[in-house]
C-alpha cells in the first residue's frame, strides 16, 4: 500500500519538497514564526511584561487607538514618502553601477570594491561622517556655496532632515542591490546576446529586448527587499533626532514608534498591533508590486 | 570546500573545549553579576579594583562584572522580562520609577543598618529611590550642571567675570558671538544649548512652573513654565548668539565649548576630565548656573545600585552594594571625577567641595532638580525634544509647540495606563 | 567620426564613475585616517586626510589593551563561518524548492516567508529572547547560530534567481536517473555560483556586524563576538571617536576581504554557456 503511493511522481516530489525546506520550517518556526504568532496574540491584549507577566482581553482596541493615533499617520506618511523617494532611486542607481560595472572596462574590480565600501562602513562611523559633512558649516554646505547654490539646515530643519536620511540611505545600500544585479547578470547566457548581435540588434535593444526581461525576478525581490527595509526604516532615524523623531515628527517611522512603545514605555499589546499594521501596509505595497512583477 | 568543512569541524571543536573549561565552578562559592555600563576605560579598571578588594575581603563571593554599553536600559528590560536579570545593577534615577512600580526591584531598607550612616547621603538623591516608604536602590555617584566659561574668549572680550542672572548670561553671549573673518558666518557662538528636556527641566521650574501634575500627567503649557524657556528660544532665534551642537558639526555640548565655537556651555562634571585630556589647550573655568528669575537652579543626575528581586544570592548581593556604597569603596573609585560621591563624607575627603572646578558641581546639589518625574517620563521627554526644537528652530512658537507635546504626551500617558 | 563618439563616451563615463568612486571612498577613507589620529584631532574638525599627530594609540588599545580581543576575533569568526556556511546550503534549498518543485504548500510557504520579512525585529525580539532561554541557549555559541541559519531575504532572492533557470536543465537530469538532491548538489549549485557569492558576502557581513541579539542574550565577556566587544570602548558620556574608529576598521577589513574574495564569481560567461 504505502509502496503504492511511494511510486506515484507527485508523492515522491512532495517529499521531497519538504525535505529541501525541513531546516528552513524547523528554524523559522521556532524562532520567527512563533514569535510572530505570539505578537498577534498580544495585539489583541492589555499586556504588562514586566514583573508579573498578565495578559487582559482588549479585543480590537489597540487596533482602534491605531486609527485615532494622529502620530501613526504622521510615521506612515513620512515613511510612504521614503519609500516612495528612496526605492526607485537606489534601484535604478543599483542597476547602472552594475551594468557599468559588468561591462569590459579598465580597473573594474577596484571599481567594484571602492563602491562597495558604503555598504561595510559601520553605522556608528557613517553617523560621524555625516554629522560632519551635514552641519551647518560642513562640508555639503560649503560645496554648495562654492557653486552659489543655496545651502539647507540639513539636519536641524524638518523640512530637509528626512530627505538628509535618504541621501546617506540611498548612498548606503545602493551598493548591497549592486551586488545582487551583478551576480544576476552572470546569469544571462552570452549566446542570448550573440544571436541578438547577429540579428543586428543595437546595445539599447538588447539591454531593453535581453537583459530587463531576464533581470525581472531579480529586480522583484530588489524593489520588494527596498520597499521593506524602507519601511522598516530605524536607525537613521533613531540616530538623527536622538529617539524623539523630532523635529516636529518629521523623521518620525512606524518602527520608531514601535521601539518606543515596546522598549520605553512596554505598552507591547500596543506595539505588536502597530507592528501587525506596519506588516499589512507593506504586504499591500508587495502586491501591488507583484501585478507588475508577474511571473511567466 | 573540503578544506572549509574542515576548518568548521576544528572550530567547533575548539569551542568545546574552551566553553568546557570556563563552566567549572569550585564548591561553596557564591558568584554575584554586576551590570552597568562604564564613562571610560579608566573607570572601569578602578572599579575592578574595588571587585579585587571586595573578593579579598569575602572569599565566598566572586563578582562577575558585565559591561553594557548600548541600549543598556533595552538590555537590562528584556533580561528583566526573561527572569534573566543580572543580581545587581545601574539604575538612573530617570528609570526607577518605572522598575519600582513593576515591582522588580528587591527593596533594600530590610538590611541597612544603623552603622551604615544613611544620613551621609545626600537626602535628595536618596529620596529618588523611595517608593512607598522603601529604599530600592542606594546612589553611587551623581553630577549636576554647572557653567563652563572659555576664559581666554572671555578677556579678549573684555569679561573677567562669569556671568551671574540669566541677563548677563545673555548680554556677556552678544560681546561673545564673534564672526572672526567677516565672512557672515560665526566663528563663535556666546552660548551652546542643548535643547533636551533633561537639560531644560530647571528652566521650566525657573518661573515657579511644573513639568508633571499630582497624577503623573504632563502639565508644561503653562505661561510659568513656558517663561524659562522662552528665555532660552529668544536667545537662539532673537539675538542669535547660542548655538546647538549639530549646528557647528560637534556631537555634543562639550565638545563645541573644546571645539572654541562656543564659549559658554552648561554641562555636567563628566566634561570636566573630557576637556582636560582632549583639549589640553583651552583655559577653562566653572560656575554655578546663573540664576533665573532671581533663584539658583540646575539639573542632577543620579545612579543608583539596586538589587534584582529574581536573584538568587540575596546575601551576596547586599554585601556587594553596601561595599561599594560604603565609605571605603565609593572613594576607591569616585577619584575619577566623572561623576561626584553620593556620600558627603567621601565627597569632602576627596575635596570636590574646596577644588576649584568641583565646587560649582557640589553646590548645585543643594538645590539641583532631581532629573525624574514619575513612570511617564519616558513619554514625556520624547513629545518635549519632538516639540520644543521645532520651536527653537522658528517652526512654531513655544507656546502651540507645547501646547502639541503636551497633548500628545497625555494621551499617550492616558492610553498607557 | 564614431571612433571620435566612443572615446568621448569613454571619458565622461570614466568621469562619472570616479566622481562616484569620490563619493564612497571620502567618507571611508576619512574614518581610516581618523583611526590614526589622537581624539582630540578628530573632534577638532579638521578636514585633512593626513593625520597631523600620528599615532598607533587607538590599535594599540583595540589589540594590546584589551586581553579578550583574540576571544573575541575568534568568537566572531566561529560564528560567521557556521552562519554563512548553513545559510548557503539551507536558503539554497528553501529557494530551489520554491521556484522549482511543485508541492502542496508551496505558495503559501513563500508567501510565510515573504510575511516574515514584513513583521519589524523589534517586536520579535522579546519573545525569540524568551524561547531562547527556555531552550538554555542564553550565553551560548549556538544561541547565536542557530536562529540565523537560515535568512527569509536570501531565500526569496535564491527563489529569484532560480526561477529564471531554464527548464531543459532538470528535465536532462531525469533523463540521466538523477534524483531531486544529486541534481541540486551537482547541476543546479554550480551554476548558481554568482547568487551564491553574493549571498555568502551578505551573510557573512550581517554576521559579522550583528549586534542586538547578541547584545541581549550574551552576558559573558569570553563569549563576546567582536562588535560587542569592541563596544566595550564606547563610553556613557564622552565618544571616544579615535577607539571607535579604529574599532570600526578592524573590522571593515575582514568583510571588505571576503567581498573581494568572491567578487571573483561576478564575472560573465561561467555559467550556462557549458550547458548548451
Amino acid at each position: 500500500m504505502l509502496q503504492e503511493v511511494w511510486k506515484k511522481k507527485g508523492v515522491r516530489e512532495a517529499v521531497a519538497s519538504y525535505l529541501f525546506m525541513a531546516p528552513t520550517i524547523i528554524v523559522m518556526g521556532i524562532f520567527l514564526i512563533i514569535p510572530i504568532v505570539y505578537a498577534i496574540f498580544l495585539s489583541f491584549n492589555r499586556v504588562r511584561v514586566l514583573g508579573d507577566l498578565s495578559y487582559k482581553w482588549s479585543g480590537l482596541n489597540n487596533f482602534i487607538r491605531i486609527a485615532g493615533d494622529e502620530r501613526v499617520w504622521i510615521a506612515l506618511q513620512n515613511t510612504a514618502e521614503y519609500v516612495a523617494i528612496v526605492v526607485p532611486i537606489q534601484t535604478v542607481l543599483a542597476l547602472i553601477l552594475a551594468l557599468v560595472l559588468n561591462s569590459q572596462i579598465k580597473g573594474k574590480n577596484w571599481f567594484r570594491i571602492i563602491f562597495f565600501l558604503p555598504t561595510v562602513t559601520s553605522s556608528a562611523v557613517l553617523t560621524l561622517i555625516f554629522m560632519w559633512i551635514y552641519n551647518r558649516n560642513g562640508l555639503l554646505n560649503n560645496f554648495l556655496d562654492f557653486l552659489h547654490l543655496p545651502t539647507y539646515n540639513w539636519l536641524g530643519d524638518p523640512a530637509v532632515a528626512l530627505k538628509s536620511i535618504m541621501l546617506m540611505n540611498i548612498w548606503s545600500t545602493a551598493p548591497f542591490f549592486m551586488v545582487i544585479y551583478l551576480a544576476a547578470l552572470q546569469d544571462i547566457p552570452i549566446s542570448l546576446y550573440e544571436a541578438a548581435t547577429i540579428d543586428g540588434a543595437s546595445g539599447w535593444e538588447k539591454f531593453f529586448y535581453i537583459t530587463l526581461p531576464l533581470l525581472k525576478p531579480v529586480t522583484f525581490f530588489i524593489v520588494a527587499m527596498g520597499v521593506i527595509g524602507t519601511f522598516q526604516l530605524f536607525d537613521q532615524s533613531y540616530i538623527f533626532s536622538g529617539g524623539s523623531g523630532g523635529p516636529n515628527n518629521s523623521t518620525l517611522t512606524v518602527v520608531l514608534l514601535i521601539y518606543q512603545y515596546a522598549f520605553k514605555s512596554l505598552d507591547m499589546g500596543y506595539a505588536a498591533a502597530l507592528a501587525l499594521m506596519l506588516a499589512g501596509v507593506i504586504m499591500l505595497a508587495t502586491l501591488v508590486q507583484r501585478t507588475f512583477f508577474k511571473e511567466n | 570546500m573540503k578544506t572549509i568543512l574542515y576548518f568548521c569541524v576544528v572550530l567547533l571543536l575548539v569551542a568545546g573545549t574552551i566553553i568546557g573549561c570556563s563552566s567549572r565552578n569550585p564548591d561553596g562559592v557564591t558568584t554575584v553579576t554586576i551590570a552597568g555600563w562604564q564613562s571610560n576605560t579608566n573607570e572601569n579598571q578602578l572599579l575592578e579594583q574595588v571587585f579585587k578588594k571586595f573578593e579579598a575581603e569575602n572569599p565566598k563571593i566572586k563578582v562577575k562584572h558585565e559591561v553594557i554599553n548600548d541600549q543598556y536600559m533595552d538590555v537590562i528590560k528584556t533580561r528583566l522580562i526573561g527572569d534573566a536579570a543580572p543580581d545587581v545593577f545601574y539604575l538612573d534615577a530617570f528609570e526607577a520609577p518605572l522598575l519600582m512600580k513593576y515591582d522588580v526591584l528587591s527593596p533594600l531598607s530590610p538590611d541597612i543598618k544603623a552603622n551604615f550612616s544613611l544620613a551621609d547621603f545626600e537626602a535628595p538623591l536618596l529620596n529618588a529611590f523611595k517608593y512607598k516608604d522603601q529604599i530600592y536602590g542606594l546612589p553611587k555617584d551623581f553630577s549636576t550642571l554647572a557653567l563652563f566659561y572659555n576664559k581666554k574668549a572671555f578677556q579678549e572680550v573684555g569679561l573677567n567675570q562669569p556671568p551671574k542672572t540669566w541677563e548677563e548670561l545673555r548680554k556677556y553671549s552678544k560681546k561673545l558671538t564673534i564672526d572672526k573673518n567677516h565672512d557672515g558666518k560665526i566663528e563663535q557662538y556666546g552660548f551652546g544649548i542643548t535643547p533636551d528636556l533633561s537639560r531644560q527641566y530647571f528652566m521650566i521650574k525657573a518661573y515657579g512652573g511644573k513639568l508633571v501634575d499630582k497624577n503623573g500627567n504632563c502639565a508644561f503649557d503653562t505661561p510659568e513654565a513656558l517663561k524659562g524657556l522662552q528665555l532660552v528660544i529668544e536667545q537662539y532665534r532673537i539675538d542669535k548668539t547660542s548655538a546647538q551642537p549639530s549646528d557647528v558639526g560637534a556631537s555634543s555640548g562639550s565638545e563645541m565649548f573644546g571645539q572654541g565655537k562656543a564659549a559658554m556651555v552648561i554641562e555636567g562634571s563628566w566634561a570636566i576630565p573630557f576637556l582636560k585630556d582632549t583639549f589640553p589647550n583651552i583655559d577653562f573655568a566653572t560656575a554655578e548656573v546663573p540664576t533665573v528669575n532671581g533663584k539658583k537652579g540646575t539639573m542632577a543626575y543620579t545612579v543608583a545600585y539596586v538589587m534584582n528581586k529574581q536573584t538568587k544570592h540575596k546575601d551576596a548581593a547586599w554585601k556587594l552594594i553596601s561595599y561599594l556604597t560604603g565609605k571605603q569603596g565609593m572613594k576607591t573609585w569616585a577619584k575619577e571625577g566623572l561623576a561626584l560621591p553620593s556620600r558627603k563624607s567621601v565627597l569632602s575627603e576627596l575635596g570636590y567641595n574646596k577644588n576649584r572646578l568641583y565646587a560649582p558641581f557640589v553646590a548645585g546639589a543643594a538645590y539641583g532638580t532631581i532629573w525624574q518625574a514619575g513612570k511617564n517620563l519616558p513619554i514625556i521627554v520624547t513629545q518635549f525634544n519632538n516639540q520644543f526644537i521645532s520651536a527653537l528652530i522658528g517652526e512654531q512658537p513655544l507656546q502651540s509647540a507645547m501646547k502639541k507635546a503636551e497633548a500628545t504626551a497625555n494621551r499617550e500617558i492616558e492610553a498607557a495606563s | 567620426m564614431t571612433m571620435n563618439r566612443s572615446r568621448w563616451l569613454k571619458v565622461i563615463l570614466y568621469a562619472i564613475l570616479v566622481l562616484y568612486g569620490m563619493i564612497t571612498v571620502v567618507p571611508f577613507a576619512w574614518a581610516l585616517s581618523a583611526s590614526f589620529k589622537p581624539l582630540s584631532e578628530i573632534i577638532a574638525g579638521g578636514v585633512n586626510f593626513i593625520p597631523e599627530h600620528f599615532t598607533l594609540d587607538n590599535y594599540n588599545k583595540i589589540f594590546i589593551q584589551s586581553p579578550l580581543f583574540g576571544r573575541w576575533l575568534f568568537n566572531s569568526v566561529l560564528v560567521a563561518v557556521w552562519v554563512t556556511g548553513l545559510n548557503l546550503l539551507f536558503n539554497s534549498m528553501a529557494g530551489y524548492a520554491l521556484a522549482r518543485m511543485r508541492f502542496p504548500g508551496n505558495r503559501l510557504w513563500f508567501f510565510i516567508i515573504l510575511a516574515v520579512l514584513m513583521v519589524p525585529g523589534q517586536i520579535t525580539l522579546i519573545p525569540s529572547y524568551l524561547i531562547l532561554k527556555y531552550l538554555g541557549w542564553l550565553n551560548s555559541y549556538q544561541g547565536l547560530i542557530v536562529p540565523t541559519v537560515v535568512n527569509a531575504t536570501f531565500i526569496f532572492m535564491m527563489r529569484q534567481f532560480f526561477i529564471n533557470f531554464p527548464n531543459e536543465l532538470e528535465e536532462a537530469a531525469q533523463l540521466d536517473g538523477l534524483s531531486r538532491w544529486e541534481t541540486f548538489v551537482q547541476i543546479v549549485l554550480p551554476l548558481a555560483k554568482p547568487a551564491l557569492a553574493a549571498q555568502a558576502i551578505f551573510i557573512f557581513m550581517g554576521s559579522w556586524n550583528n549586534f542586538l541579539m547578541p547584545l541581549i542574550i550574551l552576558s559573558d565577556q569570553d563569549l563576546f563576538t567582536l562588535p560587542l566587544g569592541l563596544n566595550t570602548f564606547k563610553g556613557q558620556y564622552i565618544s571616544y571617536w579615535n577607539y571607535i574608529m579604529a574599532a570600526s576598521m578592524v573590522f571593515t577589513l575582514p568583510a571588505l576581504a571576503i567581498y573581494a574574495f568572491f567578487n571573483r564569481y561576478f564575472i560573465q560567461g561561467v555559467t550556462f554557456t557549458g550547458s548548451k
